[in-house]
């Protein structure tokens, strides 16, 4: 089986307050499609990084992205917006759900981005927001949500243009443990009930290794070490 | 993203920051409005000049000189070229020219310019004019056919005189149209003005005096008049002419050269009335060479079509010819330098807007900098940030364009009620000063989006450069 995802020998270099930072030093992996997938880190282990190069927000020092049959390490940067746009939905630990717009429009806005009729958006925006269990607090802004419901509605707006691959970037980072576990269990549900191919990056060991089928431990910019939790059904 | 949904985007920014938006546009109305209103005075200025040259049917009128001055040279100072020129052996505008050029198909009249300066006394009143010489022909043309009342003369040797409502309130007669009495100020009917119907005015008897170098004092005592203190060797002739006409009043850029008579009487008539020989210094140098020629002649075409074919046949017979329609052309020139001189004024202001356009959007810039950031991240390229960012420029732009329209025609207008107040008080007729053609309208308008959008081009490229992990990096 081709995976949905592979690395292979990902270097990522930058420069912070004028020193060199090795962030990435030689990240080779896999995903395949339909499995949940966490990698845990301590912060400043890379993690993040490695998600922004998977997203299409930052580009690779050196190495091969693949998602599906597509080389992301040559796209040019039209095309690593198509990409954002279409093959991966992101979230964040900070949410980032536009404050000045409701809960609806936060996911119609990504439809916009997509492309979809204006007409057909706040219908399937409806339908995502009930997917992850929503649909009453749609037409609040994120001031008046929970840390909690401002992550689902951050996880309907990743998967509104309906992408291949789910990128979580420490998302239970802002929320108290019962929320933390109230998103994994969303995401576990969305893995297992929907399909939905999850990728996450986080500290909390515990609960990635509660619902995922693989986890690879990161450390200074490296995978230390594999584990599979769970066979894929 | 369709470019629908960018601009809807760009939309809901503004209205976001109403009060910001609401001062940005106003500084961008500010200098659209000041543009309007400065150009539409230059082509306001232009358009009632050309308006009053076409109702005066001047472009269909020459004046034929001697010798071809070159105005160019004269004005650079350059005398001695043109004394020269003067002293030349130049054909002599005599009776037997006159009949020449009478004979040019095309020409419907030709008469030698007279034109000279008169003192004009009615009643206990008087005043200075200039008092021009016509044919009776002239009668048919415009603007002599459309005489405010009475006739125009229908005899060159006729007893007659019209005269313009401008120098009858010189002599302090107000020209009553209607019944009701005109308004006369408290301090005007002290100094004795009265308001008069036109049928009182017209037969009355105007005095008419001119100055006249006396001759036998001049060769009694040469020497008398070259020590100081002494008077001129002047005396005056007096000529009695009823008033049998009343011109309409003239527009307010009327005035000066030929339509400057204050008085006008039939050509014979005015043979008889004794005067100084010239009317200028020009007419005086020209004479000097030979004494027995006219200064200038008329010449009325009977339609501006052979403006051309006239005009280079009297050149070829040796004389010069000038026409409105070449000082029109130069006019021209001279419109667009005032026109372009005015609009930069108003560019400046808008220029002054479009840094405030820059100013407004940094800040937004900055402050949407995360958000700039979740739109890339959820597929927003950098030619859809960077236009919905041009949207708002764009929309600033047009906004502030429309109501700069707007405010620059109520400047004009109040403007125009301000100066018309002092125009009549004056006497004058009432004008437009100013004119909005179309194309001032949507050049402004689309000055204004062009400027806007080229102050919105270094926001909009910014923003578009956003670091989306930079943007949204959890702090």
């Amino acid at each position: 089986m081709i995976p949905i995802l592979q690395t292979h020998n990902l270097y990522k270099t930058y420069q912070k307050d004028g020193v060199k930072v090795n962030a990435l030093q030689g990240v080779s992996f896999q995903v395949q499609e339909g499995e949940f997938v966490s990698i845990v880190g301590r912060s400043g282990s890379g993690k993040s990084t490695l998600l922004n190069l998977i997203g299409g927000l930052d580009t690779a020092s050196s190495g091969e992205i693949r998602v599906r049959d597509k080389n992301l390490t040559r796209m040019k940067r039209q095309e690593l917006a198509l990409h954002r746009r279409k093959t991966v939905g992101m979230i964040f630990q900070s949410f980032n759900l536009i404050p000045s717009r409701t809960a609806l429009e936060n996911v119609t806005l990504a439809l916009a981005f997509g492309g979809m009729r204006r007409r057909d958006r706040r219908s399937k925006a409806v339908d995502i927001l009930t997917r992850v269990g929503l649909s009453d607090r749609s037409d609040h802004k994120p001031g008046e949500l929970s840390g909690g419901e401002a992550q689902r509605v951050a996880i309907a707006r990743a998967l509104a243009n309906e992408p291949s691959i789910l990128l979580a970037d420490e998302p239970t980072g802002n929320l108290d443990s019962s929320t933390a576990s109230e998103v994994v269990e969303l995401l576990q549900t969305l893995n297992r009930g929907q399909g939905v191919t999850v990728l996450m990056v986080t500290h909390d060991e515990a609960s990635a290794s509660a619902v995922s089928h693989r986890l690879f431990r990161l450390l200074d910019g490296k995978i230390i070490d594999e584990k599979s939790l769970r066979g894929m059904p | 993203m369709r470019m629908d949904d960018q601009f809807i985007l760009g939309m809901a920014n503004l209205w976001r920051t109403k009060l910001r938006t609401i001062l940005t546009t106003l500084g961008v109305t500010i200098g659209i409005g000041a543009l309007v209103s400065m150009v539409s005075f230059g082509t306001g200025m232009q358009k009632n000049v050309t308006q009053q040259f076409k109702e005066n049917d001047l472009f269909t009128s020459l004046q034929v000189t001697p010798k071809k001055i070159d105005i160019d040279e004269a004005m650079s100072g350059n005398v001695e070229s043109v004394v020269e020129s003067l002293q030349e052996d130049t054909p002599v505008l005599d009776d037997s020219v006159l009949s020449q050029i009478r004979q040019i198909p095309g020409v419907a009249i030709t008469f030698p310019e007279v034109q000279f300066p008169v003192k004009l006394k009615l009643g206990d009143h008087d005043t200075r004019t200039t008092l021009r010489a016509l044919p009776a022909d002239m009668g048919r043309y415009k603007p002599h056919n459309q005489l405010g009342h009475g006739r125009f003369f229908t005899d060159d040797s006729a007893s007659a005189a019209i005269i313009s409502p401008r120098v009858l309130k010189k002599l302090n007669v107000i020209l009553q149209e209607g019944k009701e009495p005109a308004d006369i100020s408290l301090e005007d009917s002290l100094k004795g003005m009265r308001s008069l119907p036109a049928d009182s005015i017209l037969g009355r008897e105007l005095e008419i005096i001119t100055a006249v170098v006396d001759m036998a004092a001049v060769t009694r005592n040469p020497f008398r008049f070259l020590q100081p203190m002494a008077t001129p060797p002047m005396t005056e002739s007096l000529t009695r002419l009823p008033i049998t006409g009343i011109r309409r009043p003239p527009g307010a850029f009327e005035g000066g050269g030929w339509l400057d008579a204050g008085i006008v009487i039939p050509i014979k008539t005015a043979d008889a009335i004794p005067r100084l020989g010239f009317s200028s210094v020009w007419s005086l140098l020209s004479q000097s060479a030979d004494s027995q020629g006219y200064s200038s002649l008329y010449v009325r075409l009977e339609s501006i079509a052979d403006i051309d074919t006239v005009k280079s046949r009297i050149e070829n017979m040796g004389f010069g010819v000038f026409s409105i329609l070449d000082q029109l052309k130069e006019m021209r020139r001279g419109f667009i330098i005032f026109d372009a001189v005015l609009g930069t004024v108003g560019a400046i202001a808008l220029i002054v807007a479009a840094l405030g356009i820059i100013n407004t959007m940094v800040m937004s810039i900055l402050e949407r900098r995360r958000e700039i950031g979740v739109m890339k991240a959820i597929g927003g390229s950098e030619t859809e940030i960077k236009n919905i960012f041009f949207f708002e420029a764009g929309s600033i732009g047009l906004l502030g364009g429309v109501l700069g329209l707007i405010l620059g025609w109520i400047v004009t207008r109040i403007a125009n009620i301000v100066a018309n107040y002092y125009i009549a008080r004056e006497g004058g007729p009432h004008v437009d000063l100013f004119y909005i053609p179309l194309w001032l309208i949507l050049g402004a308008m689309a000055f204004s989006i062009f400027v806007s959008l080229l102050a919105g081009l270094y926001p909009a490229v910014r923003a578009a450069r956003v670091d989306p992990v930079e943007a949204l990096r959890h702090d």
